[in-house]
């Protein structure tokens, strides 16, 4: 019988063919120490062997040949043809009781790790993860889900599914439809993550290089209670660390009045966005020591994909009176190139000029 | 955790100054008004010094900077030798023997008693393209055989340090030698004096060109390194670009590091307790003299003393700072510290290895940040800089100490025999004269010595000296303005803002204290070395207050001296007035790992001794905890 999970921890980037890019980028991550949330691969197999069940693969492979490119509401009706075939048929009972073990495992080590939640139905992230060469441009076409705050194993095995039939977009229908019938399979191979939502104190984005300059030589963070929404979607003014990249050492930090937050909705499912109590506002979010754990992990990536990182990660607190970092999210930080380019332009004519007869002289005239 | 923001000073830039509706302008030169009490002062300064009134429409459209820097205080007649030789040798370097393109020299004025100057303005592009094929020839020689040439200048340099210790101030004996008669018949003791003197002006002349010589080729230099991690790296701080090029074994170490020997030396030869309990020399030859354990440690002592104790107390730029050589109470107050140190198991060794590391592994750090592209460039800049730093570094231990004790030592002498012949009673009176001015005495000494009459020295300059003593301790307690003259569009000449500190900010500070729109429990200078200290306050304004410091103190003070070093064990923090990149203040201070905050301007004239004050080291603030 075929595996049809895989831990983060058990894959690497050569994974790609079996778990698509987005796992198998976390599964490199989690090989390079990199503490991304824990989660694990609903594997390519499982969607192949699901599609080889009767007919289906090739009533889909019929459908995204007989579409209509130029037509939307051909698309359309294509579309929902494909979807309800695939959450219509059902799914072999050994890949359901996998991804149903696989999902109670971490939900249960997690409720013990944090003390809290019902061990059953800890809220994970379920995401397609694209076998494409250009998996991540995939996602720009919106041919891939996310469904964040799910809980329960039932409700986990629905949300796969519900990323297979991603898989038939009308857009990507119509992408398709102009391929061979192999390129076509090939190119609706795909993968789920199934990943832990983080229970985040404080959370916030990491710049491996400085934003305001383009300075390589220094980091900054910044960091507000709760979830990370408040910060990326600017609804806070977050405290603002920065580092020199040497040490990593603290250089200077702005604490800024914190005054709402993003916490996980009692529910299990959701958030809610609430008021800070008046204690916590005027306070650092990050200890010097948590400032220093980041800033080396933001190092640790940036070291990995070769590049300055923006980085967006969350902190954990276990029951046990320890915390951890997730990070959620790394891309490159694309501006510093471009301020790179503009270098010079603070030295100033004179200095330049003084400069260019220096580099005469040293360059030496012979005399 | 503080709110904190490093403060960080410019690479240069061109920025123009925002216009603001306030007063954008400094005091018209021509303005300002004798303080009472000191009329009478510019008799005290060469008329090449002074403002001249038909000069008022040229002179009132310059604006002048006040040089706080090396001249804080008020000059003295005689002491004007140091501060025009000093100018006239970074002029004839740029202008006359490297023809550096775009900068000259400087005009100098005295004003009440100090020092303001401003730029030759910047030649044009013809010209600055004529300069620069002779600069090309000229720099590109130094650059080619820098080692060399610094080598040959540590050995001109040393020449003339002995010439000025061993030039003859001829006695002006009863008769002349007999040898003159039977033998030589060459120029008389009278003759020879002012020759003598002559030749004591040649060599301050001399030593300043010396000091100029690799000067602005060195900080040329390392402006090239500055720029580029500035360019690649645009918020890191000067002091660590400096931390990247500085040696680690420089000279101004060195006589704090022979003190510390002469600790060690002491315990092996168990004779520390004699010279912990000694303040004075007379105490140590009395305490070791009779024992062949004394005898080889005031051995040790002697040959510390040359060159290393010709350290001055202050800058070395007036007569005033003395040295260790002459005053050895810090010293013997300094081995006694660390003999204690060492009996509480301090090794008193300066951690060089560690120092070399660190400097190492900094720069592998930025390097590895850069592009495979920049690195040669980086590699390159970083080289040169390295080559030139030792000059940088080291040439304050041999002008401005070594040279400067001798020669302020030899004027000394001159003054015994013009003492001798009645001119004055204390040998300090020379100083209160122009350097023209000493020449007269000279020949009505050497008239009157000639004649076998009395000179008309005694009746003629005890009064004069005593009204100059009047003038120039009113002119202390004058403030002088940091800048006089209009507030100049833009300031960008690169080497004024390296070597003296002058940015654009700087100047926008100096008008909104004049202004009176700074707040006055904080000041802002540059962070010199990190950390941060609270502690009561010491306001040193000049080296003869240095004992003064207690223990636990923050010093205050207008610039600092490396010879204080040793005071560096016994204080908390450092407040500096002036401070550019190469200040002093900042490089001990990192030494002892105590927080400094340099060039705060107005440090010595806001803070008073006893206010409990806050240094940040890191921010680069100065706050004053209480009032009083």
């Amino acid at each position: 019988m075929a595996n049809y999970t895989k831990k983060f921890e058990e894959l690497s980037s050569g994974d790609r063919a079996l778990v698509g890019g987005k796992c198998a980028s976390l599964g490199e991550m989690v090989q390079a120490g990199l503490p991304v949330p824990a989660g694990f691969a609903v594997t390519v197999d499982a969607y192949e062997d699901f599609r080889d069940t009767g007919d289906l693969r090739q009533r889909l492979l019929g459908i995204v040949m007989g579409a209509d490119a130029s037509s939307n509401a051909g698309l359309q009706r294509a579309h929902d043809e494909a979807v309800a075939l695939i959450l219509g048929r059902n799914l072999a009972s050994a890949i359901e009781q996998q991804i149903r073990e696989a999902y109670l495992e971490l939900s249960r080590e997690t409720a013990l790790r944090r003390g809290a939640g019902d061990a059953d139905r800890i809220p994970v992230a379920v995401r397609s993860s694209s076998t494409d060469e250009d998996g991540d441009a995939a996602s720009f076409a919106g041919q891939q889900e996310t469904y964040l705050w799910v809980v329960g194993a039932d409700e986990v095995i629905a949300k796969v599914r519900e990323c297979w039939a991603s898989l038939y977009t009308p857009q990507a229908i119509a992408y398709r439809s102009g391929m061979s019938a192999t390129d076509a399979a090939e190119a609706s191979k795909i993968s789920v993550a199934v990943q832990l939502m983080a229970h985040a104190d404080v959370a916030g984005v990491t710049f491996t290089v400085s934003p305001r300059t383009g300075d390589r030589s220094l980091i900054a963070i910044n960091a507000s209670w709760g979830l990370g929404q408040a910060v990326v979607s600017g609804e806070v003014t977050p405290d603002e660390y920065w580092l020199s990249k040497i040490g990593p050492a603290v250089t200077s930090s702005r604490i800024a009045s914190k005054a709402h937050e993003y916490v996980p909705d009692p529910s299990g499912v959701g958030v809610v966005f609430r008021d800070v109590e008046e204690s916590r506002r005027e306070i650092p979010c990050l200890t010097e020591a948590e400032l220093v754990q980041l800033a080396e992990i933001g190092l640790q990536v940036e070291r990995h994909y070769g590049s300055p990182q923006d980085i967006e990660w969350a902190l954990e607190h276990n029951v046990d009176g320890t915390s951890q970092v997730m990070l959620l999210q790394a891309r490159p930080e694309t501006n510093w190139k471009k301020r790179k380019e503009e270098k010079g332009k603070n030295t100033s004519s004179a200095t330049a000029g003084l400069l260019g007869f220096l580099s005469q002289a040293t360059k030496g005239n012979d005399k | 955790m503080t709110t904190t923001d490093n403060a960080r000073d410019g690479v240069p830039i061109s920025t123009p100054l925002p216009q603001a509706p306030e007063l954008r302008s400094f005091p018209d030169p021509y303005d300002l008004e004798t303080p009472a009490g000191a009329e009478g002062w510019e008799e005290m300064y060469a008329y090449h010094n002074r403002f001249l009134e038909s000069r008022r429409a040229e002179d009132s459209a310059k604006t002048w900077f006040r040089n706080s820097l090396h001249y804080p205080e008020v000059s003295y007649p005689f002491d004007q030798v140091t501060i025009d030789g000093a100018f006239t040798g970074t002029g004839v370097t740029n202008t006359r023997i490297f023809a550096l393109p775009p900068a000259k020299g400087l005009d100098v004025r005295v004003i009440n008693g100090y020092t303001y100057m401003s730029a030759i303005p910047s030649p044009d592009q013809e010209e600055q393209a004529r300069r620069a094929v002779e600069f090309s020839k000229r720099a590109g020689y130094y650059f080619q055989n820098w080692d060399a040439l610094y080598g040959e200048w540590e050995t001109r340099v040393t020449v003339a340090i002995r010439g000025v210790h061993d030039l003859e101030v001829p006695p002006l004996s009863e008769f002349e030698p007999i040898e003159r008669v039977l033998e030589d018949r060459g120029p008389s003791q009278g003759n020879q004096l002012l020759a003598s003197y002559h030749r004591l002006l040649e060599y301050i002349d001399q030593i300043w060109t010396l000091h100029s010589e690799f000067l602005n080729l060195g900080y040329t230099a390392y402006l090239q390194f500055l720029t580029l991690c500035k360019e690649h790296f645009p918020e890191i701080d000067d002091q660590t670009i400096s931390r990247m090029v500085s040696g680690v074994d420089v000279l101004l170490f060195r006589p704090d590091d022979e003190l510390r020997a002469l600790a060690r030396k002491a315990e092996e030869l168990g004779v520390g307790d004699i010279v912990r309990a000694a303040s004075t020399e007379a105490d140590l030859n009395s305490g070791l003299g009779e024992t062949d354990a004394g005898r080889e440690w005031l051995a040790a002592l002697e040959e510390s003393k040359d060159p290393w104790f010709y350290f001055s107390y202050g800058s070395g730029m007036y007569h005033s700072h003395r040295s260790w050589i002459d005053d050895l109470s810090l010293p013997i107050q300094a081995i006694g510290d660390y003999i204690a140190r060492l009996r509480t198991g301090d090794e008193l060794s300066r951690p060089i290895k560690k120092l070399q590391t660190e400097r190492d592994e900094l720069v592998a750090h930025y390097r590895s940040l850069l592009d495979d592209e920049d690195v040669s460039a980086f590699d390159e800049a970083l080289g040169l800089s390295r080559t030139v730093f030792p000059y940088v570094e080291n040439h304050n231990f041999y002008v401005e100490h070594w040279f400067l004790t001798n020669f302020w030592n030899k004027a000394r002498e001159f003054s015994r025999l013009l003492q001798k012949w009645g001119f004055w009673d204390d040998v300090e009176d020379i100083f209160f004269l122009r350097r023209a001015e000493v020449e007269e005495a000279i020949v009505d000494l050497q008239m009157a010595w000639a004649a076998g009459g009395k000179a008309q020295g005694g009746h003629y300059w005890p009064g004069i000296i005593a009204r100059r003593k009047e003038i120039y301790s009113t002119l202390t307690e004058w403030s002088p303005p940091p800048a006089l003259g209009p507030v100049p569009d833009e300031i960008n000449e690169p080497l004024t803002i390296m070597l003296w500190g002058i940015t654009p900010e700087t100047v926008e500070r100096w008008l909104a204290a004049q202004n009176g729109d700074s707040s006055n429990n904080t000041l802002t200078g540059f962070a010199g070395s990190p950390g941060i200290a609270e502690g009561p306050a010491r306001v040193v304004l000049r080296p003869d207050q240095l004992d003064t410091v207690q223990e636990g103190e923050i010093l205050v003070a207008p610039v600092t001296s490396p010879s204080w070093t040793p005071v560096f064990g016994r204080i908390r923090g450092a407040v500096s007035d002036i401070g550019g990149i190469m200040c002093h203040a900042a490089i001990v201070s990192r030494e002892y790992g105590l927080p400094a905050v340099v060039g705060t301007g107005f440090g010595t004239s806001t803070i008073k001794t006893g206010q409990m004050i806050r240094v940040d080291g890191n921010a680069g603030t100065v706050t004053i905890l209480d009032g009083i």
